[in-house]
């Protein structure tokens, strides 16, 4: 009898597995381990455990009297291997550790736990985006047209430059004088800055998340002169931010699941100023073809009342808003009626996942007098919950839906009436303004940026590894997607803001150095695709650019 | 000795190339140290010039650009009129002056040396000039105002601005000066547009010893411009201003926003909302800031000491949930007086039981298996055998009755007597033990062992039996009426039978075994078949060996069912199975099976079980019919339709001796809440959690099966074995243990005399206690 049985005793079941099937695991050091109990205490997923482990010494002597084993124990912290509990990887636990003696490491073995996600006959939903690594088409944009000696050269420290971008129907400027002329309605327009921050919800986002990118907001808009907005995201806006100075910051989403809007209508007698604009969302990158996704542990009592729903219930958004019927009576009525809720004074524009069918929607909106512009969001974007089939397989990158739209507006001489805005995957790599001025030398008037956001404003941990990604589940150990308060307490909001600001002011500053070589300091390089390149040919044709090599 | 004069024209007033105009110059300065030279548009004059005893050149007409371009040390150069862009480009430390104005790039790179400008100077003076602490920092004196872009990426050049006679009055700096300047520092006189790059420099009022400096160098500029006039005007220090190139680290705060967000929120954030935005909707909401690691009520999680809270595998899986663990903590403990009488308490019967017939579902999932061997339970039953009865309580002067005297009759008479109820068991055999009595061979059931405990079970004050008595339905009124309660506990004896031809061959097990244990047994052929291969038809195949039989077959229309020690018994007597086997007829010549095929057989035994023959039951009491015989229907305290009536064994459903003693006990606790005016709460703690236990702390070991081994090797599932591994494991100290001294009315220790303890205060829920604790004891559980 030399050992436990526990392990001739462990039934096999085809849902058995070891922790190296799993896509994150543990590496323990148990000489450097002090058993001080953080890292299982922090641990969102109770992923790990103290384990005493059996040692065993046998005793071999061939003549002796004293064969047999001796048994000792050892201690160290070892890894669930039931799916329920398996390791994010999010890293919490080398954050708390003292004495770095813990760590995830990413498992670069096949991972067989993938063929069990769907357990109970649930399919995977998780947050993030699409788990795709390396470089993305617009990380391999390069800016190649730079002015030396042949245009008068600017220094992005030196030069002044504005770098805002219209949000709003510009009219052609024959129309425009002669609506000036005769009193007309002209269209309402906003100077913002390019890079928004595009719709999160009070849902999907903790209140110390929410409240720090709007305190981030207006700190850019107020102390650093960067016209920075944000947008709300279908969960609604709490009461005295509508009723605040700051709702011209803010960009109010309507969506199919409709909620908080009560609250939005309740407060218009109340407005101090207007919103920034309001978005129409008809579709999302992360997701094309179905809605929000907030499941009941994050429906807290605050998010209910915001959003005048019970606590507790799940609250999935129908894919689309069940009133409408067609394009063109999409764009009419929504458009229309979101524009006369408004006094017509505010810019109102639809989102759309990016797709084949994005021209068909364009199209539409350039016969529709109200239509403020467009967002594009593209297969790389975002979300607090999905099911993984939608985020990895579903959906069209932004790239070259953007490039299409725009080119079909040239044609019809229409990119300078209607902005389009580019989402999705911008910053995926890190490189958001690099991301983001690609864009828009593609032809975007500016770019909706969440994901990156979270991660450079909050320390959002998520990756394409599929790291952490469990924002679904209200169990974001930043606080950043969590409405338990023993975690978004761990954000603090200040701190929020500040990084947000400081990220602003960086983009600001890497947008001058991608400005200035182009000899552009007073308008953003707009549909500038001269100046981009790409080494890759089959994409440079696509994109029409130049191909580099 | 003359000055010699150079002429940027040659006689026929061509203009010379500066190229050709530099060679005259330098081939001058070789013989003589003071030159005088008539430009025209010339580029870089004074270029890398140098004499030791110094060089002094005067410049007249209209010099090029770059005027004094790499100037040395000891080089003077002075110029009558105005001069072109970049005077002073690169100079490393000729002193300059211009008397009238100088247009664009004015001391450009410059990285010593003097310029000093008697008007105006164009835009972008000073930029990109160099400091090299070894020698003096490069200096630009200008009378009147600079254009724009002034001194961009200064690096340690000092300028001095006096704003007199200025062509930009309303802004002597103009536009945007200092961005990128990281050294020196700029004096000026007059107005600014405060267009200077904030994050590079910052303004301030000349301190005692720039004022000074100031001082000492006004006089020497106004002498070189020629207009020392000018010296009361400027000495006012109220009206001079600096702008200082700013530090790394003072640029990395303002970088950080030239607001603290504190601050920010303060004067903006709490303004907007007149309070906190989510007062109206989420009023008292906490958000403040907390770490990650936390105690109190910012835990997710805690830790609960649930001692005894679940069961133990073995008193789980035991039909009367006799806590065996709880036993063997008394005898670790030195008590085995108190660990038999527990034993005893709950059941008469140990050692014919659980020490004999059971087939033991507490050690089929003992815990003690996952380590090395299940706890030997067998011998743990026996212990007790002789041992004496516990004492009862006193009279209640309550009586129930109780029809039959098999297991379940005899563990509720046995638990009512203990507790001070009379006991009245009406039994229609002539001997008490019903099956275990009648049935079970001798060889299963020691018969010393059953006498000792018959002879213990009525010996127990409060127990009557009442042998030999017939139940009628009259009879039965008579009992309800005279009694406080009735207990059917009548069994199963009515064998079931099958009809087929022949059928009136076939010997019911029950009679037969019956008879096998009296002395007049019934004589079996020397061929048996047995129809039901169960763990009865073993007993049977058993005792036909005994009598004489020289082969016997056990047949079944499905698997056999049979096992255990019954199974072993018979097997090895030689008994085979037989299956699937489907009874056709029974003829002289044995068993047909519906195939033809005979089995040869003198005697058929029928042994697929019995019925209960309840013919004296009032209508009050409800039964169902199942498989076309009535059984009680009873609920959780096996109480029956009726009030007074319950029922217990296998009146309710067929089972082990063992479940009918369980029923038997709760019956009886059932009778004893009603009579005491209690709640009625049967046994409902749950299993102890698998993987709860932690199984490592134990070494495998092979020792002798003793009831003191026993004891240690009892992993004490679910109860509390005080090891203290928690106290030690706890990284923060928040687990201690309390004394709390005997309880009254807890001879055992059931409840325990102390506890442990979890500070919330100082807890951070890491789980160790849960992660060590050997028991099972410690749990963590959500905190909302």
């Amino acid at each position: 009898m030399v050992s436990t049985r526990s392990t001739a005793r462990t039934l096999i079941r085809p849902s058995s597995l070891t922790y190296v099937d799993f896509p994150w695991i543990i590496e323990h050091r148990e000489d450097r381990c002090t058993l001080c109990g953080q890292c299982t205490s922090v641990c969102p997923r109770e992923a790990i455990h103290l384990a005493y482990r059996r040692k065993r010494q046998p005793n071999f002597e061939v003549f002796g009297q004293k064969r047999g084993s001796e048994f000792g124990v050892f201690t160290g912290i070892k890894q669930e291997t039931r799916m329920a509990n398996s390791c994010i990887g999010c890293g919490m636990c080398e954050m708390v550790c003292p004495n770095d003696a813990i760590r995830p490491v990413p498992n670069d073995n096949e991972h067989r736990s993938l063929f069990f996600r769907n357990l109970n006959g649930d399919s995977y939903k998780r947050g993030g985006r699409r788990n795709q690594t390396g470089p993305t088409l617009l990380d391999r944009i390069l800016f190649d047209r730079i002015s030396m000696l042949t245009d008068p050269a600017l220094d992005a420290g030196r030069h002044e430059f504005t770098v805002t971008t219209t949000l709003g129907r510009m009219l052609p400027p024959d129309e425009f004088l002669s609506r000036m002329r005769q009193g007309e309605w002209i269209p309402p327009t906003r100077e913002i800055f390019p890079f928004i921050i595009g719709s999160m919800s009070f849902g999907a986002l903790s209140p110390n998340m929410w409240l720090g990118l709007l305190q981030g907001v207006a700190y850019c808009n107020e102390v650093l002169g960067l016209p920075v907005v944000m947008c709300t995201g279908e969960g609604g806006c709490p009461p005295w931010i509508l009723k605040s100075p700051y709702l011209k910051y803010i960009i109010l989403q309507i969506a199919s699941g409709y909620f908080g809007w009560d609250e939005i209508i309740r407060a218009i007698p109340e407005m101090q100023c207007l919103p920034a604009a309001i978005e129409i969302k008809y579709g999302q990158g992360a997701k094309p073809g179905d809605g929000g996704l907030l499941m009941w542990h994050k429906v807290s009592t605050l998010i209910a009342r915001l959003r005048g729903v019970p606590p507790g219930v799940d609250l999935p958004s129908p894919p689309v808003h069940q009133t409408l019927y067609s394009i063109e009576e999409s764009v009419m009525k929504m458009v229309q009626t979101l524009s006369m809720a408004f006094d017509n004074k505010v810019p109102v524009y639809p989102k759309i996942s990016a797709s084949t069918s994005a021209k068909s929607v364009l199209n539409n909106l350039v016969r529709n007098p109200y239509a403020g512009g467009m967002v594009i969001d593209g297969i790389d974007g975002g979300t607090g919950a999905a099911y993984n089939v939608s985020m990895d397989a579903t959906g069209h990158p932004i790239a070259s839906c953007l490039r299409e739209c725009y080119l079909d507006l040239v044609r019809q001489g229409k990119q300078s009436e209607i902005p389009l805005f580019a989402a999705g995957g911008i910053g995926k790599n890190g490189n958001v303004a690099q991301n983001g001025m690609a864009l828009i030398m593609l032809g975007a008037s500016g770019v909706h940026l969440g994901k990156y956001i979270m991660q450079s404003a909050a320390g959002c941990l998520g990756n394409e590894m599929n790291r952490c990604n469990v924002c679904n589940l209200g169990i974001c150990p930043k606080g950043i997607t969590s409405q338990n308060p023993k975690l978004y307490r761990r954000l603090d909001q200040d701190q929020v803001a500040e990084r947000l600001a400081e990220t602003f002011q960086s983009i600001n500053t890497e947008v001058k150095k991608i400005m200035a070589p182009l000899g552009r300091s007073q308008s953003l390089p707009i549909g500038m695709s001269d100046a981009i390149g790409i080494n890759d040919q089959a994409a440079a044709e696509r994109l029409h650019i130049k191909y580099l090599c | 000795m003359t000055t010699p004069l150079i002429k940027g024209r040659d006689e026929q007033g061509r203009r010379i190339g500066s190229m050709d105009f530099e060679k005259l110059i330098r081939e001058a300065a070789r013989t003589s140290s003071a030159l005088s030279l008539e430009v025209y548009g010339q580029h870089n004059i004074g270029i890398r010039l140098q004499r030791p005893d110094g060089l002094r050149i005067n410049v007249k007409g209209p010099s090029g650009q770059r005027l004094g371009c790499m100037g040395m040390p000891g080089t003077n150069i002075v110029c009558d009129g105005s001069t072109s862009d970049d005077v002073g480009y690169l100079n490393i430390g000729a002193e300059i002056t211009v008397l009238g104005n100088a247009t664009n790039g004015a001391c450009n790179a410059m990285a010593g040396g003097k310029v000093f400008i008697g008007g105006s100077t164009g835009a972008r003076g000073l930029t990109m000039t160099k400091w090299n602490p070894d020698y003096a920092r490069p200096e630009l004196w200008v009378l009147g105002s600079v254009g724009d872009s002034f001194a961009e990426f200064n690096c340690g050049g000092v300028a001095v601005v006096c704003g007199l006679e200025a062509k930009t009055p309303k802004n002597v700096l103009g536009y945007r000066p200092c961005v990128g300047m990281v050294g020196g520092w700029i004096f000026f006189r007059g107005e600014i547009d405060d267009s200077y790059a904030k994050n590079s420099a910052r303004l301030a009022a000349p301190n005692d010893e720039q004022w000074q400096w100031l001082c000492e160098n006004l006089p020497i500029f106004l002498q070189n411009i020629r207009r020392e006039e000018l010296l009361d005007t400027l000495l006012r220090r109220d009206e001079w201003q600096m702008l200082i190139a700013v530090t790394p680290q003072e640029r990395a705060q303002i970088q950080a926003g030239p607001m603290p967000m504190a601050e920010f929120r303060q004067k903006h954030w709490n303004r907007a909302f007149g309070g906190d935005p989510l007062r109206d909707i989420a009023p008292g909401l906490l958000r403040g800031h907390i770490p990650a690691i936390v105690q109190g009520e910012l835990r997710r999680k805690k830790p609960w000491w649930i001692n005894r809270e679940s069961a133990a595998p073995c008193a789980y899986y035991c039909p009367i949930h006799i806590p065996t663990g709880e036993r063997l903590r008394l005898i670790r403990e030195g008590k085995v007086a108190d660990a038999y009488e527990l034993l005893l308490r709950h059941t008469p019967l140990p050692a014919s039981v659980c020490g004999a017939v059971c087939p033991q579902p507490c050690m089929d999932n003992c815990s003690r298996g996952q380590v090395d061997e299940v706890i030997v339970m067998q011998s743990l039953g026996r212990a007790v055998g002789e041992v004496e009865a516990p004492a009862s309580a006193s009279s209640t002067g309550k009586k129930v009755a109780i029809i039959g005297g098999g297991p379940a009759a005899m563990s509720a008479a046995w638990q009512l007597a203990l507790a001070g109820i009379e006991a009245h068991i009406f039994e229609q055999d002539d001997k008490i033990g019903g099956k275990l009595a009648q049935v079970i061979p001798w060889e299963r059931l020691p018969r010393q062992t059953w006498e000792k405990e018959v002879e213990r079970f009525l010996a127990m004050p409060g127990v009557n039996v009442h042998l030999n008595s017939a139940m009628t339905k009259e009879k039965f009124l008579e009992l309800k009426e005279n009694y406080d309660f009735v207990i059917v506990a009548a069994g199963t004896h009515e064998p079931r039978r099958l009809n087929f031809p022949g059928s009136e061959r076939v010997i019911p097990a029950l009679d037969f075994l019956k008879t096998s244990k009296s002395a007049n047994p019934m004589p079996v052929g020397k061929r048996v078949v047995i129809i039901g291969a169960g763990n009865v038809g073993c007993d049977v195949a058993y005792e036909a060996y005994q009598l004489g039989a020289e082969t016997v077959t056990l047949v079944d229309i499905q698997k056999p069912l049979a096992f255990g020690k019954e199974r072993e018994n018979a097997e090895k007597l030689g008994a085979t199975f037989r299956w699937p086997v489907i009874t056709k007829a029974v003829t002289e010549e044995g068993l047909v099976m519906d195939s033809g095929e005979v089995i040869p057989a003198d005697t058929v035994i029928i042994s697929i079980g019995d019925v209960p023959a309840l013919p004296f039951l009032p209508e009050t009491v409800a039964t169902i019919k199942v498989g076309g015989a009535a059984w009680i229907t009873t609920g959780p305290g096996h109480q029956t339709s009726d009030a007074k009536v319950l029922a217990t064994g296998d009146v309710e459903k067929p089972g082990l001796a063992t479940d009918a003693m369980g029923a038997g006990k709760t019956a009886a606790e059932f009778i004893i809440a009603k009579i005491s005016g209690q709640e009625f709460k049967p046994f409902a703690k749950g299993l102890v959690p698998p993987g709860a236990l932690t199984l490592n702390h134990y070494a495998p070991r092979t020792v002798e099966a003793s009831e003191r081994n026993q004891a240690e090797r009892c992993l004490s599932c679910a109860t509390c074995r005080d090891c203290h591994l928690c106290e030690t494991i706890c990284p923060t100290g928040a687990i201690s243990r309390k004394d709390m001294g005997a309880r009254a009315g807890d001879p055992f220790g059931l409840k325990g005399n102390y506890v442990y303890a979890s500070d919330d205060k100082k807890c951070i829920a890491c789980g160790f206690c849960a992660d060590t604790c050997p028991c099972g004891i410690w749990v963590l559980r959500p905190l909302p």
